[in-house]
């Protein structure tokens, strides 16, 4: 295997599981969470030798994100609530709980500001590089962030506290 | 907790630790890769109307080398085995002739303009797909570059309607950005893009080797390269959407 493969299944290893998590965030599906993380990385190989020397990170969620926005765009779309994953090991109630009312929680915003959403408080990306990764100004990620956080407000949604262990 | 806390708190308990199937990304990034050389091969110097080259030769022929870093590229789909070169690289022949005339679309790169041309393609599983749209740019000697190849994924190239529409992947602007651009098969004297509830209306060129191919393009002052549309329509000479 060439030197760029190998870095680049390493690249893809530690990043797959974040990016199929933050489509699943944008979409609520987990298939079409795979489809699109699998796209991102296709296209991100794709342009591996130009890329892998600069934020090959930062490639790959912006391509994700653009191709789930444009994908938003369609005429037709759902956000459907998604089947429960399998469960792994841990508390599966706690788990079960808590993606439901993310799901539930995301399900209230718009394709835009689940995105905002997303970017600014599961990547932790600041704002400014927010409005150039979704090609929207500063004013438009702060004021799609302050609505999606008044409509969760709105919507008295609270997530499900972790179980507290009694001894 | 503030909402926000609550629902960061939750975005990051529920991650899984699933992996993808790399071998079939890179599989699939290789056959992108190939593509994308293939449609930046239609690097020549030759005059705006140009002779079709059989689909069996562009698929045998050699390829260009890959395109130079940061430059815009990408295809419409990433889910269709492009064609194959089969020999080293030679970057003195061109692999691929632009068919029909190349459309000047007035849009200026410095000296350099945007054009739109179609070529040769050849889907193997896809017999009624053999054209597919470059956007690319011709230099003041006429050596034409290729930015970017859309071609249908599915169907036939000559059904009437919208075909695939090629955006810029690009999301901060760069000197070359690619207008939004596609073609549409039927009478169409207007196409209209809407985006974000406002409208926008395409430049239109007929092909040259069948007038009921409609190359349109959206002029970059109107649609900023890379906005996704929310909506296009085409409509006849009397204003009937299409």
């Amino acid at each position: 295997m060439a030197r760029g493969d190998a870095e680049f299944v390493e690249f893809a290893r530690a990043s797959s599981a974040r990016l199929t998590h933050a489509a699943f965030l944008m979409t609520g599906n987990h298939h079409h969470a795979e489809d699109a993380a699998q796209t991102a990385l296709v296209r991100t190989y794709a342009s591996w030798s130009r890329i892998r020397n600069g934020d090959p990170y930062g490639y790959a969620r912006s391509v994700l994100v653009n191709h789930l926005v444009d994908t938003w765009r369609r005429p037709i779309r759902e956000y459907p609530s998604d089947d429960l994953p399998e469960r792994r090991g841990g508390d599966m109630a706690e788990e079960v709980a808590t993606r439901r009312w993310l799901v539930t929680a995301l399900g209230t915003l718009t394709a835009r500001e689940r995105a905002v959403v997303v970017l600014r408080h599961y990547f932790d990306l600041p704002e400014a590089q927010v409005a150039r990764e979704l090609d929207v100004s500063v004013g438009t990620v702060k004021s799609t962030s302050s609505r999606a956080l008044e409509k969760l407000r709105t919507a008295g949604l609270s997530a499900p506290r972790p179980q507290e262990t009694c001894r | 907790m503030t909402e926000m806390d609550e629902l960061r708190r939750a975005m990051r308990a529920t991650e899984r630790a699933d992996g993808l199937d790399i071998a079939d990304i890179m599989r699939r990034g290789r056959r992108l890769r190939r593509r994308r050389r293939i449609g930046a091969g239609v690097a020549a110097a030759v005059a705006t109307i140009a002779v079709a080259v059989g689909v069996d030769a562009v698929a045998t022929r050699p390829g260009p080398p890959d395109l130079p870093a940061g430059e815009p590229v990408a295809t419409a789909s990433t889910g269709t085995p492009p064609p194959t070169p089969t020999a080293a690289p030679a970057p003195t022949e061109s692999p691929l002739r632009p068919l029909g005339t190349v459309v000047d679309s007035g849009i200026r790169y410095g000296a350099d303009a945007r054009v739109f041309f179609m070529v040769p393609v050849d889907v193997p599983e896809l017999p009624r797909v053999t054209i597919g749209l470059v956007a690319g740019r011709r230099a003041p000697d006429g050596h034409l570059t290729s930015d970017f190849l859309v071609n249908d994924v599915s169907g036939s190239d000559r059904r009437a309607g919208f075909h695939e529409i090629g955006y810029d992947q690009q999301r901060v602007p760069t000197d070359t950005s690619i207008p939004t651009f596609g073609y549409f098969v039927g009478p169409a004297a207007r196409i209209v893009g809407t985006v974000d509830g406002r409208q926008v209306e395409a430049k239109l060129a007929r092909w040259s080797e069948d007038p009921e191919v409609v190359i349109f393009w959206f002029d970059p002052e109107t649609l900023t390269p890379g906005t996704p549309l929310d909506g296009i329509i085409a409509r006849d000479p009397q204003g009937h959407r299409l």
